[in-house]
């Protein structure tokens, strides 16, 4: 009887103590959960606290908007007020209403009214250039016909062309129904005066200018061409830029503002078109070329709020590599919201880690996710591990070579270096959400779909070849013959790469680039050059657009091409098999 | 013959608006150098203006507000109104066209051809 109650004390110590232990431990499990909660809200209050900061400075910006808006406004306020006594005064005298002035008087009353006409004109084009930059001027877009617009810039332009002894030509090819087009007629006109005004500036008297307008069901091309010095082939893409002019002297002598052509590039792309100029085909002179869709769209890089996102929707896990946590969030959230799922990796090391974790055989069994990781976004400049040896790394692991990779970096994709050729995509910072949405949905199309390639070859039957060529690889090629028919397919549906010959009966393969350069989807699209031609240093640089290749016909027989184009599409889509 | 009021804070405007306006087409010019002062010119039954060329921005009492107190005088809010303005913006402009006045001219203006505007706007055709 002894034992028994010592035997219950004794059960009673160890089920006291196994009970003093569970409390104990119950204790601390509570008192790390404790730790966990506090640790999560510390985390939730400073990622509250990172939103707070970053909706503050996207006040502040734009506050900062507000104020160069009122500084804009008040200086060109406070110019004009004096202009107008100076300009009402020096009009009154040179006109001689006054009574009659000396001839040397004269002539130097006419030097001052010509520059205040001049100082006059510039004001009102930097206040015009820097709301449309701004996209604070944005389109008002209604049906318009491109016939009728010119017809009323040829209108305008009639009595200046008059009195320097130049005739205006307006002609059309286009089915009157096909030259109607979406856009604000307003700016669209602004456009046209303005060419039509350098054209008969630039020409020599008793010349033509004439202007051509042509359409498809896409869109419409206009040309002004004039028989004047013509440009320079190494500032035909600088005149379009802010105070450049061909020669140093031309605004005064010209009486323009540096910024004609400037305010006309912004228009088109605001529209979603393009410009561009070109010497004239055996003769002197220059052809503009306005090229426009003719449904309404505007272009990002006038106003990044007013592009259409692409309207598919993504799909697939997205890496987002950068040490910038504002741009993870921001990014994250965008590719989000277009169906896509993210993961995010602060550093190269923690990128390689979570790829190598999310591509290996059975990803997505431990719970976190569903599907392997489908394209990378890789910021280059990253401390520690740069983007550079991340993008060598992924490489080298048999299990990550083959995942997409695009880059974002601020070096433009023009320049990128050729230890990049292993990156299937390159987005230049800042860059907006379709910009972004466009390469990405790029890269991962190329890496699923069957290939879709243009080609773009004037001569018929070098085309035919190599089309011929193409039967078996099972991929789709179309065949363009002329810069528009190009630019018509490209607006159909992306190809994926372009082959491309240099010589074209309506322009060249350097405006088709040049094109496509402005274009969000198409602005990193693969290129192999196919040209009868050696190329130079600064032409290749031109051509550049996403990973790009140069074939010389003398040395590349037309069969052969497929081939190179076929290890190129090769290495897009897996570049550690090439490698 | 018309008589046109110039209402601007500015000195040399008024005065090379008033040259402009005598030596093209003749007409016969007041001006006055702030809103209130350019009230009390209208408001003289002697020398009642046929038009009022008003500046947007005064010190004190700027052309909008002039305008919507002349509105309030039943002998003047008849007189037509120009607002002569250096601001071009979008914004201000649809302001200013909301306010009622007979129409808008910009600044700087050309002034051999200031009294044609003027004219153009009002729908005088002489």
């Amino acid at each position: 009887m002894t034992v028994f109650p010592s035997m219950v004390f004794g059960l009673m110590l160890v089920t006291l103590g196994l009970l003093g232990v569970l409390t104990l431990r119950l204790a601390s499990r509570s008192r790390l959960q404790k730790v966990a909660i506090e640790q999560l809200n510390e985390a939730l209050q400073r990622s509250r606290e990172f939103v707070e900061q970053q909706k503050s400075k996207l006040a502040m910006r734009s506050d900062l908007e507000m104020v160069k808006d009122e500084f804009i406004s008040t200086v060109s306020h406070e110019l004009r007020t004096p202009l107008t006594s100076i300009r009402g005064a020096l009009g009154l005298l040179s006109a001689g209403l006054l009574g009659n002035v000396d001839p040397k008087a004269q002539n130097l009353l006419r030097i001052a009214s010509t520059n205040t006409e001049r100082l006059i004109r510039l004001i009102n084009d930097i206040l015009d250039l820097e709301r449309m930059e701004s996209g604070r001027a944005p389109l008002k877009l209604r049906r318009c016909s491109m016939y009728d617009l010119a017809r009323e810039a040829v209108d305008t332009m009639t009595t200046v062309a008059d009195g320097a002894g130049i005739r205006i030509e307006l002609n059309s090819n286009a089915p009157r129904d096909s030259i109607y087009f979406d856009a604000d007629s307003d700016r669209i006109l602004q456009v046209l005066t303005n060419l039509l005004s350098n054209a008969i500036k630039f020409s020599p008297a008793a010349s033509t200018v004439s202007v051509q307008i042509d359409s498809n069901p896409n869109s419409l091309l206009l040309r002004v061409v004039d028989p004047g010095r013509g440009i320079p082939l190494d500032k035909l893409d600088a005149v379009f830029d802010r105070f450049q002019q061909v020669e140093s002297s031309d605004s005064s002598k010209k009486g323009g503002t540096g910024l004609g052509l400037a305010i006309c590039r912004s228009i088109i792309q605001q529209h979603g078109g393009a410009i561009w100029a070109q010497p004239n085909r055996g003769g002197p002179g220059t052809t503009l070329w306005v090229q426009l869709s003719r449904s309404a769209r505007a272009s990002d890089a006038a106003s990044p709020g007013l592009l259409e996102p692409p309207g598919e929707r993504g799909e697939g896990l997205i890496l987002v590599c950068d040490d910038d946590p504002g741009i993870r969030v921001v990014v994250a959230e965008q590719l989000r919201q277009h169906g896509y799922e993210i993961l995010e990796a602060g550093s190269g090391e923690e990128a390689i880690a979570l790829a190598k974790k999310f591509s290996a055989p059975g990803a997505g069994k431990n719970g976190t996710a569903s599907k392997p990781i489908s394209a990378i976004l890789l910021d280059l400049y990253m401390p520690g591990f740069s983007g550079w040896e991340t993008l060598h790394q992924l490489r080298e692991i048999p299990a990550t070579a083959s995942i997409p990779v695009v880059i974002l970096s601020v070096i433009p994709p023009t320049d990128r270096p050729a230890n990049a050729a292993s990156a299937q995509g390159w987005v230049q910072k800042p860059f907006n959400e379709n910009l972004l949405l466009a390469e990405l949905g790029r890269v991962l199309r190329v890496k699923e779909g069957s290939g879709h390639i243009l080609l773009v070859e004037q001569d018929q039957a070098l085309a035919q070849l190599i089309l011929g060529s193409f039967q078996k690889s099972g991929m789709r090629i179309d065949h363009a013959a002329t810069l528009q028919q190009a630019v018509d397919r490209c607006l159909l549906g992306s190809p994926d790469l372009l082959i491309l010959d240099l010589t074209l009966p309506d322009g060249d393969g350097f405006s088709l680039v040049e094109w496509l350069r402005r274009q969000p989807g198409l602005r990193a699209l693969p290129l192999v050059v196919y040209s009868g031609r050696e190329m130079t240093e600064p032409e290749m640089a031109k051509l550049r657009l996403g990973p790009t290749e140069f074939l010389h016909k003398e040395k590349v027989q037309p069969g052969q091409v497929e081939e190179v184009v076929l290890e190129m599409v090769q290495r897009l889509r897996n570049p550690a098999a090439v490698a | 013959m018309r008589n046109i009021l110039i209402i601007d804070d500015e000195d040399d405007i008024r005065e090379v608006a008033a040259l402009s306006l005598e030596a093209t087409a003749g007409w016969d010019i007041t001006t006055a150098c702030c809103g209130a002062d350019g009230i009390r010119a209208a408001s003289d039954p002697e020398r009642r203006p046929h038009a009022i060329l008003m500046d947007v921005m005064m010190p004190g009492m700027d052309g909008p507000t002039t305008f919507r107190k002349m509105q309030l005088d039943p002998e003047i809010a008849g007189i037509p109104v120009l607002l002569l303005t250096a601001k071009v913006q979008g914004v201000d402009q649809r302001r200013f066209a909301g306010l009622g006045v007979s129409g808008v001219l910009f600044k700087p203006f050309d002034p051999l051809t200031l009294a044609a505007q003027i004219s153009e706007a009002l729908g005088w055709k002489d």
